[in-house]
């Protein structure tokens, strides 16, 4: 290992703000989730040991199984049982792993996982079946043994060390989701961008994360502190004491901000010279609207359904629908809430065996063409809602519409379900609010046409950068070029707030921009009357509006509306800022 | 002393898991060496693993290679063992 003393400084894409110091946690991701982490020199016996230990006891697990298959005179399992014995004290599995243990200082299960790997290759390449099919026997083991080894080390993110900053290629939602967030300080990915819904989660948690940082180099610190500015995007390994002090402090200030923020909570989000805002909140599980009331959000302005069954194989059913929509309903008690229908296909894949791959899918099958061709899945989801709108406030919005067509077509669907409803049963109303989720230039440019036909829209500006710039937004190479404050954005943000306020329906934004302050008077300038956030940020919104006059606002949009490029709006909305909220260390970096 | 001897695998199925087991459990307690060489690759004997990685049909030849002290017995002990297939058909 390399001493030295240094600090190295790495510069990756802040996904989501915050201070954390820590110690490095590599989270490598294979298949199974086998962790790799180095061992230190003086344990490394120790890990010999445990290895021994695991595979003594996948021995034992075999020999009772063994016996039991003799009583029972399972001739040909027990052979195989023998056979699986005798791989156990392979020379190949015992002293040879035990070695490279002991020669790269690395964990047992990566190496044996890698051992194992390695087998499947070979066996792979044996063309007679027979044998081909003994790594069947190898697989059992491998099992076994894996399971003993992981028993005392990390699988998931849930069980990590205390104050630990995770390190990995690339995170998945259920990672995050999983991760214990009173050990896992902050993340660091090489992939994934700032509107990934692994980002969504770490937002929506309040763990900061930063990626485009690729692990490798720094692999060798371990032991090292870690220092991430969720600000910047600035990762300080090995930091001296003079930077640790400076981000301590650091810290600490932004700790007692985000409580004096929370004092917040019943005042009203209204602008200091009385213009009321709608705040609501993005929900994607019941478990969020707890949140929702802590942090005082007005309802949920977007109910991402199909976040709402994470670990469904297959599309719910009308009935599973119905329970959970039902009870986040009551849980809201009269307050409204908007209700997605399922926008499946590009990143917010269900894992359904009906989505076939597509060469791509941003501009593919999905949201509300998906649903439009698979008119039984589409019915069974808007029977749920209005089943479930009995109890309160429900609207029904839908995702990627792009043409007037299509949304006539939507309300089609709705007046036949409805119909067929009031015949099963007594309370379904006979009308229902519907909204479209205008993500789409083409929507963008109708929506004067659109706001004729629905009672209300939401800006989704997340797909609407992206389709309004032709930029992937989960491209790390284009991440520069997804720029929210383009000149073309604005200029669609504003042509659709404008049209639907000349025809008096409401319209919200709910995308990452409307979480971050710095744009908060920027779009309430251009009209915005309501946003819809992540239940985590409600204060800080709801801060920044109070100390925000509409006058004000209305100029600041005039101003950006002149400037030619995203830069420029983007440093005029930060100078801005800074100048209000000098003392907002968060986001004043 | 070093012995080698070619055998054939006599055994219908080739030398599959059943003869795999028994000749590392004949190997067990001997103190040499042992390997087998098919088609130039050469792997060691008391390894299960890389006998089945050879993946041995039925009239492959290999050369058996012993070396240590109880080398003569040991080789007899395969020798017949290949000779018999094993116990098998």
């Amino acid at each position: 290992m390399r001493l030295i003393k240094e600090e190295i400084r790495l510069k990756g894409l802040p996904i989501c703000r915050g201070i954390a110091i820590g110690k490095p946690f590599f989270f490598h991701l294979t298949e199974n989730n086998i962790p790799h982490y180095a061992i230190e020199k003086e344990n490394v016996e120790k890990e010999v040991l445990r290895y021994r230990e695991a595979l003594a006891k996948a021995r034992d697990d075999i020999i009772c199984l063994k016996k039991e298959l003799g009583k029972e005179h399972v001739v040909e399992g027990v052979q195989i049982l023998d056979a699986e014995l005798q791989m156990m004290q392979d020379p190949l599995l015992t002293e040879d792993i035990e070695d490279e243990i002991r020669s790269r200082a690395s964990n047992a299960e990566s190496i044996f996982q890698e051992t194992i790997d390695r087998f499947q290759k070979r066996f792979e390449m044996i063309t007679d079946p027979l044998f081909q099919e003994r790594f069947k026997d190898i697989q059992d083991i491998a099992k076994r043994v894996l399971s003993y080894l992981l028993e005392k080390s990390t699988v998931s993110l849930s069980d990590v060390p205390p104050e630990s900053i995770v390190f990995a290629k690339e995170l998945t939602t259920a990672d995050i989701a999983e991760a214990n967030h009173s050990c896992v300080l902050a993340f660091v990915s090489h992939f994934g961008g700032s509107t990934s819904h692994a980002a969504i989660v770490a937002k929506a948690k309040g763990i900061p994360y930063v990626t485009s940082i690729e692990y490798e180099p720094i692999e060798s610190f371990k032991d090292s502190s870690v220092i991430l500015d969720g600000r910047t995007g600035e990762i300080i390994v090995n930091p001296d004491d003079e930077t640790l002090a400076l981000y301590q402090a650091l810290k600490e200030e932004l700790d007692a901000h985000r409580i004096t923020l929370r004092k917040m909570q019943n005042l009203p989000p209204e602008t200091y010279d009385g213009y009321k805002i709608g705040l609501s909140a993005n929900v994607e599980s019941l478990a969020e609207i707890e949140m929702l009331h802590r942090f005082g959000g007005h309802g949920v302005g977007l109910f991402r359904s199909e976040f709402a069954f994470p670990s469904e194989r297959n599309f719910p059913s009308e009935e599973d629908q119905f329970a959970l929509y039902s009870s986040v309903v009551k849980q809201m008690a009269g307050r409204p809430i908007v209700i997605r229908t399922f926008d499946v296909g590009g990143d917010k894949f269900l894992g359904n065996e009906l989505i076939a791959p597509e060469s791509n899918p941003y501009l593919g099958c999905r949201a509300i063409r998906f649903l439009l061709k698979e008119s039984g899945l589409f019915k069974a989801q808007l029977r749920a809602i209005l089943r479930a709108s009995v109890d309160g406030n429900v609207s029904i919005m839908f995702p990627m519409i792009s043409s007037l067509q299509e949304l006539l077509e939507v309300k089609g669907v709705i007046h036949q379900v409805q119909e067929e409803l009031v015949k099963q049963y007594d309370a379904i109303p006979s009308r229902i609010r519907i909204g479209c989720m205008i993500e789409v230039p083409s929507a963008a440019l109708i929506c004067d046409l659109l706001a004729k036909e629905c009672d209300f829209m939401a800006i989704g500006t997340n797909d609407l950068i992206q389709y309004a710039l032709a930029v992937d937004r989960g491209n790390h190479l284009l991440s520069g070029l997804y720029a929210p404050t383009h000149p073309g954005v604005i200029r669609l943000i504003k042509l659709i707030v404008h049209e639907a306020n000349k025809h008096c329906i409401p319209v919200s934004v709910c995308g990452e921009i409307a979480a971050d302050p710095r744009f908060t008077a920027l779009l309430l300038g251009l009209g915005v009357h309501e946003l819809s956030i992540a239940a985590r940020y409600i204060p800080e919104i709801k801060n920044t509006i109070r100390h925000t006059s509409i006058i004000y606002a209305k100029k600041l949009a005039e101003k950006a509306l002149l400037l030619s490029t995203a830069q420029e709006i983007l440093d005029l909305i930060h100078e801005e800022y800074r100048l209000h909220f000098p003392n907002d260390i968060f986001y004043n970096v | 002393m070093k012995l080698t001897c070619r055998v054939k695998v006599k055994n219908a199925l080739g030398l599959h898991t059943r003869p795999a087991t028994l000749i590392v459990k004949i190997l067990q307690d001997c103190r040499s060496n042992v390997t087998f060489t098919y088609k130039n690759v050469t792997i060691n004997a008391k390894s299960i693993l890389s006998i089945l990685m050879l993946a041995l049909r039925k009239n492959s030849t290999i050369i058996i290679g012993v070396e240590g002290v109880d080398a003569r017995e040991t080789m007899n002990k395969l020798v017949e063992g290949f000779n018999s297939r094993f116990g098998e058909a």
